[in-house]
């Protein structure tokens, strides 16, 4: 019977652990490799708050705290130590750090933080630890507790273990959730859409720490002792096993995994040992880990997704009335606020901008100035500079001199989720959709003024933002039956071609209620007659009082929507006008030849 | 032997049929081009014609869906890079095109790996005959060295197989317009002055025409024209084909 | 005055065992862009092939050249059996650190698994001590410097001057480019992983001569060394590793002189750190 409870007692740590591990990992993409520190600053708060002064019981051992708090103080202490904890951590994850190198100082965090806790005695007891942990609500260990505790006990565990499953649901399946989501399958398309990385990966970092220590908290009330050999590095190791073979980012995939690996294991283990017990000692131990290592090379290998992948989100469309004239909804939907901000008929300016790259001026002293409601072409042979300025005007390169000014306000030294948050949006040339998110998510993704994309909106619940994304949701299938994708709405973009997932990118990028888009070679590798109807979608937005500045090759496309077509050559500007202007000029023709 | 038989085999460089692109739809559809000992051929077009993407093919870099590459006769189609090295062919791509950390000696020596030790040193004296410049830079870090200078090193590096074929991807791109003019006039001209068939991408077409004894214009992913730089300057077309000006309808 | 002097003693033999151990991590970075957090793992399974050898009756320096066999086809095999394959499909550099710890664990407990817990030594002599200025050191900690000294000189060598690291450092440097001048890449790195395999052994072999008593867990917190020092002079450049090596080794036994010895590792972790948050390129600058 007590065999039964430990069972469940383990079950329900693990499945909290993983479920931290899942949400920060499978989720958010934040690889902490020092996870299992979480769990153990948890247990050790939980332990010396609950703990009388370390005096007590002859003095045996020494601690801070010792403030012999009640049931359920401690707990929430360690939920709160948790959390507190990965602040620091953020330098590591927040950083454009290389993963894999990001995620071995992590590592290598948790292995010195278990060197300087056995070394630095006052602290924790050093070696051996912390014992004699009272259990909840009663004065001595749980061991000596009666069984009608220890059952409400087990049966506590597995509730807050639902708890912490329904807490992570919600997250999850929340627009946040879908910004993390995104943020992991491409953090620099989340940046240009004005996704905040810091405070995203922060916030994961925080929330997985805090689950982390709560499930601490619970084993160590269980076990009443914890010390340093309880979470070597090793045992990180152990929960990533766990959620990879359950399957990363699918939360009841994380309940699998628990169940299947950290409890599976020591049970099968346990079983073998009971049935031979003439083994070498350390030998089924050994082995364990073996096991592990080979779980994950094969799992990696033949099933990275888990046993239960994460499920593609389907989102039910209603059906919408008889065809609007296209562009339509492109100016309803522009709030109150943008229109507000037109005021003048220069949307953006350029004066004296210049970049350069160690010695070289890819874009040197380019003044321009764009008018609100035109669609401009920027066109110019090879390492012209044209992709250049274009990072520069979005904020994603920072400028070497010069001032950029848009709707009036200089925005120079601002970055590009900023530019972004303030109606100066970009595409990219290269392959940038949120692979794993469907279409109508990599849309949602982009919708500003969602109340569920923040941590306090998605717990705050369904109810809270449920009118916010049915909008976003509206606008969305919107624009996806303008661009004619309504058939492919709820498929992952990553399985979309070429043709169709740079509309995914453009409609994206139109979610966010852009006042100017930039777009880079939006025509790339498109079929001619759906580059015509983009370029006619294009020019609708412009009648609708959008501003778009195009960077492209395909001059046919420049003849027939673009006036005027800036000219760049060797890094400035060489000439402005229409398509059929610029041909006749043969400093115009000269460059493209000398290129 | 019929006169075609004949021209087959006088190519150092011949490509018919390729179509190759990056997995997906093809980025070039039949393509044919082929280059003669001690010619420079050019490939120009706009960007977005497949220039670059020919030459990857050519080199193996790229696979090809249909065509073959044959190099002095021999059937090169599915060559891998450093199988192509040892069928006679140099290629110099556009960016990455020198081992940065490497010195410019070591550069050559690297551009030598296959020859015998004993022909190392004087064929690293021949390459600096050929661009005396890297003489002066011999123990510097490739990394170090300016635009002009890098591309230098990298034909030189490419120069020590003595190649039948070079294969050169834009190499004045990003090089300042006095620089571009003097890579292409004095040292490419030099390559096949020396008897290799020189098959050059470029964007500046206007330079590379004039030293060209062939050139072949590109667009849309398929060979548009071809022509020596005379007939081509003078058709109407070929500044189109850069500037779209009348595109054939739909 | 004599405390110091011997830390730095320690340190020197710290320095040379980390040293050959780095510059056949970095080595294995540059070349096939993996961090491979099995490499203590094969250290440990150099100094037990070390161990058998020795258990027969063999001097412990014969051993030595066993254990630099067996890494060296244990490191073959992983390149080729493990990361190879993963990177061919595309794996991201994340999903090849979570592989290289999978390895580690199979091969550390693996040995675990037959080694027992124990810890076990070699049979050999310390040799005599010799007093040079104020150090005291046994024969066979100046062989162990002697040793790394060697070794250092070979890989320079060996870059420097033979085909082959010229090879290397062009892999290295610029794969598609070295393939365009007929180096035959993948010829090229199963050499590296080889020639880097040996090292290994050979850094596990002289680890375990220099602690004396040994378990399949000792070279654990050592990966750790390895780690700081590669990345304190810059991942993938041989010549920062054994800078590296050298300030890491120095470091850290001098450090237990001024702080308590038990923490003489922390400030090793404190510098990886570090570097990471500040210059992940290291101090010597960037790997191509």
């Amino acid at each position: 019977m007590y065999y039964l409870i430990i069972l469940l007692v383990y079950a329900a740590v693990d499945v909290i652990a993983c479920l931290g591990l899942s949400q920060q990992f499978g989720v958010a993409g934040v690889t902490n490799f020092g996870f299992i520190i979480f769990q153990a600053a948890g247990a050790y708060v939980a332990a010396v708050l609950a703990l009388p002064p370390d005096t007590a019981n002859g003095g045996f051992q020494t601690y801070i705290g010792g403030w012999h708090l009640p049931f359920p103080l401690p707990w929430i202490g360690a939920a709160a130590a948790g959390g507190l904890l990965a602040l620091p951590f953020t330098f590591l994850v927040g950083r454009r750090l290389r993963g894999d190198f990001a995620a071995v100082g992590l590592l290598v965090t948790a292995v010195l933080l278990n060197l300087l806790v056995m070394n630095y005695r006052p602290l924790f007891n050093g070696d051996a630890g912390v014992a004699v942990v009272p259990a909840p609500l009663t004065g001595g260990m749980f061991v000596g507790t009666s069984s009608s505790y220890q059952w409400v006990f087990a049966a506590g565990g597995l509730i807050v273990a639902g708890a912490v499953f329904w807490f992570v649901r919600r997250i999850t399946e929340s627009p946040y959730g879908r910004t993390l989501r995104a943020m992991r399958d491409n953090d620099k398309i989340a940046d240009s859409v004005g996704k905040n990385l810091l405070v995203l990966r922060t916030g994961a970092l925080v929330t997985g720490g805090a689950i982390a220590g709560l499930s601490g908290a619970i084993l160590v009330s269980f076990i009443g002792v914890w010390s340093p050999g309880e979470w070597s590095y090793a045992e990180t190791i152990v929960l990533f096993t766990a959620v990879i073979i359950g399957g990363a980012g699918n939360h009841v995939g994380a309940v699998l995994g628990a169940v299947l690996v950290p409890v599976g294991f020591e049970e099968i283990t346990r079983f073998i040992s009971n049935n031979n017990p003439n083994l070498p000692p350390n030998l089924l131990p050994s082995l364990q880990w073996v096991a592990i290592g080979v779980l994950i090379a094969v799992f990696l290998w033949l099933r990275p997704q888990g046993i239960l992948p994460e499920r593609r989100r389907v989102i039910a469309l209603p059906d919408i009335g008889p065809a609007r004239p296209a562009g339509a909804e492109m100016t309803h939907a522009r709030s109150d606020a943008a229109r507000r901000r037109s005021s003048g008929t220069q949307i953006l300016q350029a004066t004296d901008v210049s970049k350069q790259f160690g010695g070289v001026h890819a874009v040197a002293g380019v003044s321009l100035s764009v008018d609100r409601g035109t669609l401009t072409g920027l066109i110019g042979p090879n390492g012209a500079g044209k992709s250049t300025l274009l990072s520069l005007l979005a904020g994603t390169e920072r400028v070497s001199g010069g001032q950029i000014r848009y709707q009036g306000a200089d925005v120079t030294a601002l970055p590009a989720y900023r530019r972004a948050r303030a109606g100066l949006v970009r595409t990219f040339q290269l392959a940038s959709e949120f692979k794993r998110l469907t279409v109508l998510e990599n849309l949602l993704s982009a919708a500003p003024g969602n109340r569920g994309d923040s941590f306090a909106g998605a717990v705050a619940g369904k109810r809270y933002w449920r009118g916010d994304e049915a909008r976003a949701i509206a606008r969305a299938q919107a624009l996806i039956e303008d661009f004619g994708l309504t058939r492919h709405a709820n498929d992952y973009a990553g399985e979309l071609s070429g043709g169709q997932r740079r509309l995914v990118e453009i409609m994206r990028a139109l979610m966010t209620e852009p006042d100017m888009l930039l777009l880079d070679e939006p025509m790339a590798g498109v079929h001619p007659e759906l580059a015509r109807r983009i370029g006619h979608a294009l020019r609708r937005l412009c009648e609708g009082g959008m501003t778009i500045l195009m960077v492209e090759h395909e001059l046919a496309i420049m003849d027939e929507f673009c006036d005027p077509v800036i000219v760049m050559a060797e890094g400035s500007i060489l000439a402005q006008g229409t398509m059929g202007e610029l041909r006749n000029r043969s400093d115009v023709v000269e460059a493209y030849l000398v290129g | 032997m019929s006169a075609e038989a004949q021209a087959d085999v006088q190519a150092a460089l011949q490509a018919d049929g390729i179509t190759a692109g990056y997995g997906g739809d093809p980025v070039i559809r039949d393509v044919s081009v082929r280059a003669e000992p001690g010619t420079v051929v050019s490939v120009v077009g706009p960007n977005g014609s497949g220039k670059s993407t020919l030459l990857k093919a050519l080199t193996g870099v790229l696979s090809v869906s249909a065509g073959r590459v044959q190099v002095q006769g021999r059937d090169v189609t599915r060559l891998a890079p450093e199988e192509m090295a040892r069928a006679g062919v140099g290629y110099v791509p556009q960016v990455d095109d020198v081992f940065a950390p490497l010195t410019v000696r070591e550069n050559l020596e690297i551009g030598g790996y296959l020859l015998h030790r004993r022909e190392l040193a004087p064929r690293i004296e021949h390459v600096l005959a050929v661009f005396p410049r890297l003489g002066t830079m011999l123990s510097r870090p490739a990394g170090k060295l300016s635009g002009g200078e890098r591309k230098m090193l990298a034909m030189g590096r490419v120069l020590m197989l003595q190649p039948a074929v070079f294969l050169l991807d834009e190499p004045t791109a990003n090089l300042a317009p006095a620089i571009a003019a003097t890579l292409l006039n004095d040292h490419v001209r030099q390559l096949a002055a020396r008897g290799a068939a020189v098959l050059i991408v470029e964007q500046r077409a206007r330079a590379v025409l004039a030293i060209s004894d062939l050139t072949y214009v590109m667009g849309g992913g398929e060979l548009r024209m071809e022509g020596t730089p005379a007939e081509l300057s003078a058709s109407p077309d070929f500044v189109a084909s850069f500037l779209g000006g009348h595109r054939s309808a739909g | 005055m004599s405390l110091l002097l011997a830390s730095v003693g320690f340190g020197l033999i710290t320095s040379a065992v980390l040293a050959v151990a780095a510059v056949g991590f970095t080595l294995q970075f540059a070349v096939t862009d993996v961090l491979n957090l099995a490499f203590a793992a094969v250290m440990t399974a150099g100094a037990f092939t070390a161990y058998l050898v020795n258990e027969q009756g063999y001097s412990v320096w014969v051993a030595l050249v066993a254990a630099m066999a067996a890494s060296s086809l244990l490191s073959v095999a992983l390149n080729y059996f493990v990361y190879s394959p993963f990177q061919r499909r595309g794996a991201a550099p994340i999903t090849l650190v979570i592989v290289s710890l999978g390895m580690a664990l199979i091969i550390e407990f693996g040995i675990a698994a037959f080694a027992g817990g124990v810890g076990v030594s070699y049979q050999m002599s310390q040799g005599r001590t010799i007093t040079l200025g104020g150090l005291v050191l046994t024969t066979v900690q100046l062989t162990i410097i002697g040793i790394s000294v060697v070794v250092m000189a070979g890989v320079h060598a060996l870059l420097r001057y033979t085909r082959l690291g010229k090879a290397m450092r062009a892999t290295a440097a610029n794969r598609m480019l070295a393939r365009s001048s007929g180096i035959r890449a993948g010829r090229v790195i199963a050499t590296t992983w080889a020639v880097t395999g040996a090292l290994c052994g050979l850094a596990g072999t002289v680890f375990a001569i220099d602690i004396g008593t040994f378990d399949s867990s000792s070279t654990d917190i050592f990966l750790i060394l390895i780690l700081a020092a590669v990345f304190l002079g810059g991942p993938g450049n041989a010549y920062a590793a054994m800078l590296g090596a050298l300030v890491i080794g120095l470091i850290t036994e001098v450090s237990a002189v001024y702080i308590q010895a038990d923490y003489k590792y922390a400030v090793a972790f404190v510098v990886l750190l570090a570097m990471l948050a500040v210059r992940p390129s290291g101090l010597l600058g960037v790997k191509t």
